[in-house]
C-alpha cells in the first residue's frame, strides 16, 4: 500500500503556512503529551490508572455514556460522552478490546464536557467512560453487542 | 481538504465535529496481496483552539475507527472566533483545518 | 382481475416463463398501491407513512441499534462522496457542456423513472450515461461509484419531496407489471421471492440481520452501507441496482446484469410501491 504522506502536496500549502506560523503544528510537543503507556496497556484498570490518576472511580449520574445497545458493524461503533460537571478530563474504555484504552481528551478553557467519537470493538463488551472532576473519577457503562468483530485482524 | 470541521450551535455553546480522512490502521492487518503485515499508521493527537489558545487535545489510538470523527463542545464562542484542529499522526503525517463561527 | 391480495397471503408467485400479461389498468395500480402501504400500515402501527424514507432504521425490531444511525446523521461518513458527486457534476463532460443542460428539461429527482413522448423509459442512471455519451464521453458503470455520486448530485436536489412516479402511460404500466412479477417469483437455490424476505418477513431477523420493509426502498438510494464503507473500503457508495445484484447473490439466485430489463423493472415497480414517501439521499445503513 502507497503510504500517503499528508504533509507534502495533499493539502493547500496556504493553509499549512498560515497553521505552522500559528504554531498550531508542533508534533513534538503534542507526541510528549500522549498517553503512550495507556493506550499499550491491556489491563482497563491500568489505563485508567494512568490516564485519570486514579481507577477508583465511581457510578455517577453526572456522566452521560451514549452508544447503541447493539453495534451494526464493530469497526464503527458511535459513542458520546457528555458530563453536566466541570471535567478536566475524559477517557473511554472498551473492556473487551486487546487494548481497552481507545480514545480519551483533557478538557481546557471553555471546553465542556464532551468527548464523542467512533470506535472500534472487538465483540460485545462494556464500553465505560470515564471523567475526571474536582470530586474525583466518575463513570457510566453500558454494555455494547458486537455481532461482527471489527478491530480488522 | 481531507479534514473537515463543523460547528453546531447547541444551548450550552458550539458543538465542535471534525472529520479526518485517515486509515487508522492498527498494524495488525495483513496486505493480501503481499502477506505482509500493514504498518500501524493511525492519527495519535488532535489538538483543538479558539483564536490560537489550545483548549481541548484529544489523543487517539488504533482503537478508534477508520476516518475518525471527534466531537468535543466549547461554550463562550462568539461571532467571529476561529476554532481550529490540527492533528498528527505516529508517521509524522499531519494535518489542520478552522472554521469561523458566524 | 389481478389478486395481489392472494398472492400477498399466499406467499409469493411461482417462477414461470414469460407469458403475455394484460397490462394493469391505472385504478389497478392505485389498488395495489393502497394495499401494499396498508399491508405495512398494519404490521408496522407505529411507523408512519413518511418514516420509511429511513428504511429499517424506523422499525421497531431496530430498536437496539438505531443509535448507530442517529449518531452518525451528526457528520454522516457519505458526505465527502456527495461532495465528490456534486464536483462531478459540475465537472464539464468532453465537449464543455454540463450534466444539467443534459437534465435541464428532466423531472425532478422525485418524479423518476419516466416515461418519455416517444414510450421510452428514462432511469436517472441511464440519462445520467446518456448525457455524457450524447457529449462525447463513454459512459460509466450502470451500478457504479461515480454512477453513485453522480446520481446523488441529482436525486437529492429532491430530498424531502414525496416519490412520485408516473404511471399513466401504457409503456410505464408494462414496465410496473414486469417488476411486479419479479418481486413476487420465487428465484434461486433458497427458493425466495423479494416479497418473502421485504413484505412477509419485514422486521424480522436473518443471521442477525434485521430486513427491512419493501416500502421506502427507492426513497433511500442510492445508499452508504457502512460494511461497504468501514475500515478504508473503496466502494462505500450503492445504487438501488447494485442491491438488487448483491440481495440475488446472497440468497443464491443468479443475479442480472444492472441496467437490463429485469432490475429495471423492478427499480419501476418498487418506485410506485413507494408513492408519497419522501426522498433521503443518500440513505446512512447498515
Amino acid at each position: 500500500m502507497k503510504r500517503r504522506s499528508f504533509l507534502k502536496g495533499s493539502i493547500a500549502t496556504s493553509t499549512l503556512t498560515i497553521a505552522a506560523s500559528a504554531g498550531l503544528l508542533h508534533p513534538t510537543s503534542v507526541l510528549a503529551d500522549y498517553p503512550t503507556a495507556a493506550f499499550d496497556a491491556d489491563d482497563a484498570a491500568a489505563a485508567v490508572s494512568d490516564i485519570m490518576g486514579s481507577s477508583d472511580a465511581s457510578d455517577s449520574g453526572d456522566i452521560v455514556l451514549k452508544a447503541p445497545v447493539q453495534a451494526e458493524n464493530g469497526a464503527v461503533v458511535p459513542v458520546k460522552v457528555s458530563t453536566s460537571v466541570p471535567a478536566e478530563a475524559i477517557a473511554i474504555v472498551v473492556e473487551g478490546n486487546p487494548k481497552p484504552l481507545v480514545l480519551a481528551a483533557t478538557l481546557g478553557a471553555g471546553a465542556n464536557g464532551v468527548l464523542s467519537g467512533r470506535i472500534k470493538m472487538g465483540k460485545t463488551s462494556n464500553v465505560v467512560a470515564y471523567a475526571k472532576t474536582a470530586g474525583g473519577v466518575i463513570k457510566a457503562s453500558q454494555e455494547v453487542k458486537v455481532t461482527v468483530g471489527g478491530c480488522g485482524g | 481538504m481531507t479534514t473537515k470541521i463543523k460547528l453546531k450551535k447547541k444551548s450550552n455553546g458550539y458543538d465542535v465535529l471534525v472529520l479526518a480522512k485517515h486509515p487508522m490502521e492498527t498494524g495488525n492487518r495483513k496486505d493480501k496481496k503481499t502477506g505482509k503485515i500493514i504498518p500501524a499508521h493511525y492519527i495519535t493527537s488532535m489538538k483543538f483552539a479558539v483564536n490560537g489558545n489550545d483548549t481541548v487535545e484529544a489523543s487517539l489510538s488504533q482503537g478508534v475507527s477508520t476516518n475518525p470523527l471527534i466531537g468535543t463542545s466549547l461554550s463562550d464562542l462568539k461571532a467571529g472566533d476561529v476554532v481550529s484542529v490540527s492533528w498528527v499522526d505516529n508517521q509524522d503525517g499531519g494535518e489542520s483545518a478552522e472554521a469561523t463561527v458566524k | 382481475m389481478r389478486k395481489l391480495i392472494t398472492s400477498l397471503m399466499a406467499g409469493s408467485l411461482m417462477a414461470t416463463a414469460a407469458i403475455a400479461v394484460a397490462t394493469p389498468s391505472v385504478e389497478e395500480v392505485k389498488a395495489d398501491i393502497e394495499e401494499f402501504q396498508a399491508y405495512f400500515a398494519k404490521r408496522f402501527p407505529s411507523v408512519a407513512l413518511e418514516d420509511y424514507q429511513d428504511g429499517v432504521n424506523v422499525l421497531p425490531q431496530y430498536a437496539d441499534r438505531r443509535a448507530n444511525w442517529e449518531m452518525q446523521l451528526d457528520f454522516p461518513p457519505s458526505e465527502e462522496w456527495v461532495d465528490m458527486g456534486l464536483e462531478e457534476w459540475d465537472t464539464p463532460l468532453s465537449n464543455g457542456k454540463s450534466f444539467d443542460s443534459c437534465f435541464a428539461d428532466s423531472p425532478a429527482g422525485n418524479n423518476y423513472p419516466f416515461v418519455d413522448g416517444d414510450g421510452k423509459l428514462h432511469t436517472i442512471a441511464g440519462d445520467i450515461n446518456s448525457c455524457i455519451v450524447a457529449n462525447g464521453g463513454e459512459k460509466e458503470k450502470y451500478a457504479g461509484q461515480k454512477m453513485a455520486r453522480l446520481t446523488i448530485a441529482y436525486k437529492s436536489r429532491a430530498n424531502g419531496e414525496p416519490l412520485m412516479v408516473d404511471y399513466s402511460s401504457k409503456e410505464m404500466r408494462d414496465w410496473y407489471e414486469k417488476g411486479r412479477e419479479f418481486f413476487w417469483a420465487k428465484r434461486g437455490q433458497l427458493n425466495l421471492s423479494c416479497a418473502d424476505c421485504h413484505v412477509h418477513s419485514a422486521g424480522n431477523s436473518v443471521r442477525g440481520d434485521v430486513l427491512s420493509a419493501a416500502l421506502g426502498h427507492s426513497t433511500g438510494f442510492p445508499v452508504y452501507r457502512t460494511k461497504w464503507g468501514a475500515n478504508n473500503g473503496k466502494k462505500p457508495l450503492g445504487t438501488i441496482q447494485r442491491r438488487y445484484k448483491g440481495c440475488n447473490s446472497n440468497i443464491r439466485a443468479a443475479a442480472f446484469k444492472p441496467g437490463k430489463a429485469e432490475y429495471t423493472g423492478l427499480e419501476v415497480y418498487e418506485a410506485i410501491m413507494s408513492t408519497g414517501v419522501p426522498l433521503s439521499v443518500p440513505g446512512q445503513r447498515q
